[in-house]
Formats: C-alpha cells, sequence, structure tokens
C-alpha cells in the first residue's frame, strides 16, 4: 500500500477542569491510508469525538491540551502555525457532524454557507463558486440544486441538510473526511441513504473517511477497518470482518451482544455491559475497561494497563485476558 | 416539492406588519422622518422671526400651534426641531452600536482575558447613572449638540456591548459555529459572517428601544441647557420655555411635550413589535405570564 494520508502517533487529549485533569484520549495510533474507512467505535464519553476534534485542531486550548503527532501527508500538524492549520481544515481534512438541524447556520442560504469555504480555500467565487455548488448538491443527490441554494437550512429535511453538510465538507475536494455521529440524529431510512451516499462519494473521489460511531451495527457495511475505543484507550483493532467473526476483547463481545441480530443462534434477550464508563478525571490505574469487565483479574488488570497487542491479520487487542481464537 | 424560499427577514417583516401598534409606530416614525427632512419647507414661518405683536396667540388659523412669548410660530418651530430630535437619536444610538457591537463581539468569542478587561471597563460606565454620566462627559467635551450625541453614545454603548456579548457566549457554542471553523474559516469570517447574523434580533430590539431614550436623554440633557443652544428650536427647550408661560399660553409646552411623547411611544411600539417579530417564544412567555396573573 502507499503512503498513509494521515498518521496519528500517541495521540493525547487532557482536559484541565476543576477536579482536576482528565485524561480523554489516551495515546492512540492509528495510520489511514487514502480511499480508506476507519470506523472509531465507542459508547459516549469513550474520547472519540475528542479524538477527532484534536485532529483538526478544533479543541480551545486551553483548557484541552494536546500532544503526541499528527502527521498529515507528511506535515506535523501540530507544530503548525494557527494559518497553516487552517489551511488543512477544509482542503485536506473536512468534518461532518451528528445533528445537521443544527450543524448549518440558520440564518444563512445554503448557497452562501456551501460556496463560503470554497471562497477561502480555492479563491472560487461568483458565478464559478454557484457551478460547483450546483454540482456539488446534484453529487449529493438533492432534487433541484439551483433552487436550494437560495434555501434556508430550515426550509430542507434532516437528511436533506445532512446532504448539504456532506457536500459542504467535499467542496474542497479533501483527502480526509471525517464524519463524528453523522447518522446518529437521522431516521433509519435516511441513516442508510447518507451511508450509501458516502460510500458512493469515497469510490468516486478516492478520500479516506474516518466514520465516528457508536452503532457497531452502523460500522458492519462500511469500514474497512474497526478501532474500538474505550475510557480514551483503543481496545481492539481489526479489519471490519475479524470484529464480528472473532472479537477478542471482552469490551468488544460486550458491545456486539448488545447490538440484536435477527437470525443468529444468540439468545433472544440482548446483553448489557454492568456499570459505567470510567471518569476521565480518575482513570484507573490497570486497563480502563478492568472494574466492568467479566474475565478481569486481581493481579495484572487492576495494576498495568495491557498493550496493544498484535494477532495476526491486522488484527490487535489490548486485554491481559482475551478471549480464545475461537471465533 | 419546490417551496418558494422565504427569507427570515421577510418572516419578521411579515410578523411586525401583523402588529397594530407597531404598524401605527412605523407610520408614525415614517411622518417624522419626512418631516425631518423637508421640516423647513413644511413650516410655514420663519421660525426665529419675532413678531412682538402677535406673542402669546392662541391656536388658530393662521398659527395652528399659536405663538410663543416672541411672537414665533409654535407649529414651525416645532416642525423644524423634529430634525434634531431624530439626528440626536439615530446619531447617537449609532455611536453606542459602533461601539459597543464589536466590543460586546470580541469579549464573548475569545473570552478570557480579553473580556475581563473589556467587560469590566463596560460595568464602570454602566455604574454610573446615565444622566450624571453624560453631564459628566458633557462637562469635559463642552456643552453643545455634537458633544451631547456623543455623551449619549457612550453612555448606552455598555448596554449593546453586554446584549452582544450574552447572545455571542450562546452563538459561539453553536455547531454551525464549529463547523465553518472545521472547514477552514477564519476568526474574522466567523465572528461577523456566522456569529454577528445570528446575534442580531436582540440588537436591532435594543436599537429601536434605545432611539427613545436617547431623544429623552437629549432632552434632559438640552433642558439642562448642555445639548441644544439657543436660538436653535428643539422641542424640550420649548417646552422648557413655556414653563413660564403655562397659565396664560399653555399651548408654547404642551405641542412640543406631545411631540416627544408621541415619537418616544412611536420608537417603543415598534421596538416592542420587533422584539415580538423576531422571537416568537419571548413573546408566548409574556403571554401566558399575563394569563397567569
Amino acid at each position: 500500500m502507499n503512503d498513509p494520508v494521515l498518521r496519528v502517533e500517541d495521540l493525547t487529549v487532557r482536559f484541565g477542569t476543576k477536579r482536576g485533569v482528565a485524561e480523554v484520549v489516551n495515546g492512540i495510533s492509528y495510520e489511514l491510508y487514502p480511499g480508506e474507512t476507519l470506523a472509531i467505535v465507542g459508547e459516549s464519553g469513550s474520547g472519540k469525538s475528542v479524538g477527532v476534534l484534536a485532529l483538526l485542531g478544533l479543541l480551545k486550548q486551553p483548557p484541552a491540551s494536546v500532544s503526541g503527532s499528527i502527521r498529515y501527508r507528511d506535515r506535523e500538524l501540530l507544530s503548525m502555525s494557527p494559518k497553516e492549520w487552517r489551511g488543512v481544515r477544509g482542503r485536506g481534512m473536512a468534518m461532518i457532524f451528528q445533528d445537521p438541524m443544527t450543524s448549518l447556520n440558520p440564518v444563512k442560504t445554503v448557497g452562501f454557507q456551501l460556496t463560503e469555504p470554497m471562497e477561502q480555500h480555492l479563491g472560487l467565487s461568483g458565478k464559478n463558486a454557484r457551478t460547483r455548488a450546483i454540482e456539488l448538491l446534484e453529487l449529493v443527490g438533492i432534487p433541484a440544486p439551483e433552487s436550494r441554494l437560495k434555501s434556508y437550512p430550515h426550509q430542507l429535511s434532516g437528511g436533506m441538510r445532512q446532504r448539504v453538510m456532506i457536500a459542504m465538507g467535499l467542496s474542497c475536494d479533501p483527502d480526509v473526511l471525517i464524519a463524528d455521529e453523522a447518522t446518529t440524529a437521522l431516521d433509519v431510512t435516511t441513516q442508510a441513504q447518507i451511508i450509501e451516499l458516502v460510500g458512493q462519494l469515497q469510490e468516486r473521489i478516492g478520500m479516506a473517511v474516518i466514520w465516528i460511531t457508536h452503532d457497531l451495527g452502523v460500522v458492519a457495511g462500511i469500514a474497512d477497518r474497526v478501532h474500538v475505543m474505550y475510557g480514551g484507550r483503543f481496545m481492539e483493532q481489526a479489519p471490519v470482518d475479524g470484529i464480528y467473526a472473532s472479537p477478542w476483547h471482552p469490551y468488544t463481545r460486550g458491545l456486539l451482544g448488545s447490538i440484536p441480530m435477527p437470525g443468529s443462534d444468540r439468545p433472544e434477550r440482548l446483553v448489557t455491559i454492568p456499570g459505567i464508563p470510567p471518569d476521565p478525571v480518575a482513570m484507573p490505574a490497570g486497563c480502563p475497561f478492568a472494574p466492568r469487565c467479566p474475565r478481569a483479574d486481581d493481579s495484572d488488570c487492576l495494576r498495568t494497563v495491557p498493550t496493544m497487542t498484535a494477532m495476526g491479520d491486522g488484527h490487535a487487542a489490548a486485554c491481559h485476558h482475551p478471549h480464545e481464537v475461537d471465533a | 416539492m419546490n417551496v418558494k424560499p422565504v427569507s427570515r427577514a421577510r418572516e419578521t417583516l411579515d410578523a411586525l406588519l401583523a402588529n397594530r401598534l407597531a404598524v401605527a409606530g412605523l407610520m408614525v416614525l415614517a411622518v417624522l422622518v419626512f418631516v425631518g427632512i423637508f421640516g423647513v419647507r413644511i413650516a410655514p414661518y420663519e421660525i426665529n422671526e419675532i413678531n412682538i405683536a402677535e406673542r402669546l396667540q392662541p391656536p388658530s388659523g393662521t398659527h395652528w400651534f399659536g405663538t410663543d412669548d416672541l411672537g414665533r410660530d409654535v407649529f414651525s418651530r416645532v416642525v423644524v426641531a423634529a430634525r434634531v430630535s431624530l439626528q440626536v437619536g439615530f446619531i447617537a444610538v449609532g455611536f453606542a452600536l459602533f461601539l459597543g457591537v464589536p466590543i460586546g463581539l470580541v469579549a464573548g468569542y475569545y473570552r478570557g482575558w480579553i473580556d475581563a478587561v473589556l467587560m469590566r471597563t463596560m460595568d464602570v460606565l454602566f455604574s454610573f447613572p446615565a444622566i450624571l454620566l453624560a453631564i459628566a462627559i458633557l462637562a469635559v467635551l463642552g456643552p453643545g449638540i455634537g458633544n451631547a450625541m456623543i455623551a449619549i453614545g457612550l453612555v448606552y454603548t455598555p448596554i449593546f456591548a453586554r446584549i452582544t456579548r450574552g447572545s455571542v457566549l450562546v452563538a459561539a457554542e453553536e455547531v454551525y459555529v464549529r463547523a465553518a471553523r472545521s472547514l477552514g474559516a477564519r476568526d474574522g469570517r466567523i465572528i461577523f459572517r456566522h456569529i454577528l447574523p445570528n446575534v442580531m434580533a436582540p440588537i436591532i430590539v435594543q436599537t429601536t428601544l434605545s432611539l427613545a431614550f436617547a431623544i429623552l436623554s437629549e432632552a434632559a440633557l438640552s433642558f439642562l441647557g448642555l445639548g441644544v443652544q439657543p436660538p436653535n428650536p428643539a422641542w424640550v427647550r420649548m417646552l422648557s420655555d413655556g414653563r413660564n408661560f403655562v397659565s396664560q399660553a399653555p399651548w408654547m409646552g404642551i405641542f412640543p411635550g406631545v411631540a416627544i411623547l408621541v415619537t418616544v411611544m412611536a420608537f417603543n411600539f415598534v421596538g416592542d413589535g420587533l422584539r415580538d417579530a423576531l422571537d416568537p417564544k419571548q413573546k408566548s412567555v409574556i403571554e401566558s405570564r399575563g394569563r397567569s396573573v
């Protein structure tokens, strides 16, 4: 494979709070190759959103402090000036957000919001920007794109708005599109449409996608690789088939057990993971999942943080007592 | 499928026009602006023309609002003075807007020490009673209508700074601001093209209401001899001159007084109407409160 478009090493994000330092993202590393889809899966508060906001430099520092290394096309983002980094946002990496109801400016037309990044990054204005905006709206499947340019966000449905957001994200041909829970606020049918749309666009444009979600079900159809995140750390990473076929980490098993799967031979009752995610201000000394883990013992799990150990086939898990490779 | 896009401005205008008091206020304001512009031509008499023979005449066909103690035509003077009052209102409030709104935007967007410095300065200005502060500023700058506008503008600056900052604090946390930033927008662009349009509603309302207060403030300052200087006509000067003739010639004071009242009320009606039109939520709150009491 060619060079990764994005290489994240030991990315750590801490927040200074009144109660102490919150370790929200704790030394995560990954690589993203052109055209690939990486899914980062985790429950609320696992640090997955903060992790990608850090990629774009969207965390206010202070209170946040970001360390480690983020290399985009061999340029280190963390040592860039604010101005240089701004040039990457939208142009190199773009992001779409969870709630399309609030991620568009209510008092600006679709056309204004769509052409704004083009003006900024590509120097397009007036008619050229308009033409490109119409192309983009067509690309994301919005009917009557010309008349839509004059629409205000409140005149569009949720699915339409998310399509507009995607069009905005794509306006300057980014290499990386980050979708932060981009389908969570949509109904299931629209969700499927948006997922399919992003897949199609990815094929056509060749960009890489980071898909942030709490929903392992969404991931199955779209991702090439899956990283499972918990307590600010990656618990397990694997090609998408590996995660479903043979989850090694007890947390991944727990997540999978909580999804209803029609036609499977598992018992009817869905499994829940007891307990709540760890407090980022008072992280457990050992494995962050240990307090909730059915396989945790007193020796290693509570004392030392397990390291990510490769187990073949690009599959790796950070666990002292992984499930056997039994499928 | 093809719904005609309706802009927010259009919706607001429709809502405003549905409000009878606001429409009445708008009509009065339209007349006032017309009179303000063409006042000298409308006035049937030269405003400073002294005619002792016809002094203290009651209202009649020749002198609609009567004449004052020097025989000057009250109607002409009321009409010509409209310009001064409106000018003072608009310029003073404009001054407050152009100073206060950027201060609020910067303070609310950047927070931190810059916010603390700016807003504490505003607090200091705000802690003085308005009229006292204006008098103090005029004591430094010297009396006169131009300085009165600056003084009134400075007195109203903290109100705009506070209102703007409060709204910016909310707007800056919106996802669309983050989305704009994620697409590489600059701070200046975010502040002026994304945040400012979203915080305009309370600023517009405050502007209209402040116009009324600015006119009253100017009246108070002129009454104290710090604003409009004689012999230029100003409503409140005419009112204060009329004080000495209340029993003999009440029209000397009544007509300029009514002019002030009507102007201030018109601005208030329009301001209230705008507030309701721009913020339907607030309106319903007021209504439900009214019912429960």
